[in-house]
């Protein structure tokens, strides 16, 4: 298999942010929906909550899953 | 006696606080309460799917918000009420119906390469190549040492598990979900076991003087 420059890209700079103290995805889901509340009600949740920002930055199916929420709720509010 | 059946309906026809959702949602269930809940699910849910699902959105959908309800239902008494109950019962429905959509879409797939990978050895990274696409040779080589570098160490220091995590995730970029599922865990412990992963590299590339940070700067 050959590798693109991209993914080499990709693979040096998650190893040069890890941090010792991420958070997985049980965590991140059982704070996502406050996350999701504080950012539809015009509040910084980055800034209140930076591990589940770093998480869903992180996690490609964490974020889908938050930004898939914030339309659901979007449209029931 | 038709006065208490109206006034009866008209006291349940709102659910405004999370108190009065809890109550109507925990046993004895109050059938009127789920079947609001389900029609803001599937309210919810569509536009949210929509862009996933091919055919047979409103199925789709309907089926999605029976399977979260249920899951709502036996999991009410763990809502902390940190957020609406809405916004909670959301977010468990979101995740149902992604987690669905992505190991369907992973099994109808042509992606053979992971499901038959360990047998076939086709997941070494060991085996990986990297071709520079860059005019200029001194930055061709060090990418080309930036690769056996982190390579080796990969080699050397993650189990086989790490390695065939790693591999899925990070160079073949498949869904943590579906990733999880082929190698019988869960989400959770194979983020920790590639953040443990991460780390070792990390470490390793410090120990050995080189800054990931620098590395990545160069590329």
């Amino acid at each position: 298999m050959e590798l693109t420059k991209k993914i080499l890209e990709k693979l040096i700079q998650a190893v040069s942010k890890t941090h010792p103290n991420e958070i997985g995805c049980d965590d991140c889901f059982d704070q996502l929906d406050t996350f999701a509340q504080m950012k539809l009600e015009g509040k910084s949740p980055e800034e209140a909550m930076p591990l589940v920002e770093d998480h869903l930055k992180r996690c490609g199916d964490c974020r889908e899953e938050y930004e898939a929420l914030l339309e659901a709720l979007k449209s029931v509010s | 006696m038709l006065n208490w059946f109206k006034r009866r309906r008209e006291e349940k026809s709102s659910y405004e606080t999370n108190e009065e959702w809890v109550k109507a949602l925990s046993q004895p269930v109050d059938e009127q309460a789920v079947e609001l809940l389900r029609s803001k699910l599937i309210k919810g849910l569509k536009p949210a799917l929509y862009k996933y699902v091919d055919r047979e959105l409103d199925q789709f959908v309907e089926d999605v918000a029976q399977d979260a309800l249920l899951k709502i239902l036996d999991n009410i008494d763990s809502f902390r009420g940190e957020s609406k109950l809405l916004t909670w019962a959301m977010k468990i429905a979101v995740r149902e119906g992604l987690t669905e959509l992505r190991l369907k879409r992973y099994d109808d797939s042509s992606l053979e390469d992971f499901k038959h990978a360990e047998e076939s050895g086709r997941d070494e990274l060991t085996s990986l190549t990297f071709a520079s696409d860059t005019p200029d040779p001194e930055q061709a080589t060090h990418e080309q040492l930036a690769l056996q570098k982190v390579l080796k160490i990969i080699n050397e220091e993650l189990t086989e598990k790490q390695k065939r995590a790693m591999n899925a995730l990070m160079i073949q970029g498949l869904s943590i979900t579906v990733v999880a599922d082929q190698m019988d865990t869960n989400r959770n412990a194979l983020y920790k076991l590639v953040h443990d992963a991460r780390l070792k590299i990390k470490d390793r590339l410090e120990v050995e003087g080189i800054s990931p940070g620098d590395l990545f700067n160069r590329m």
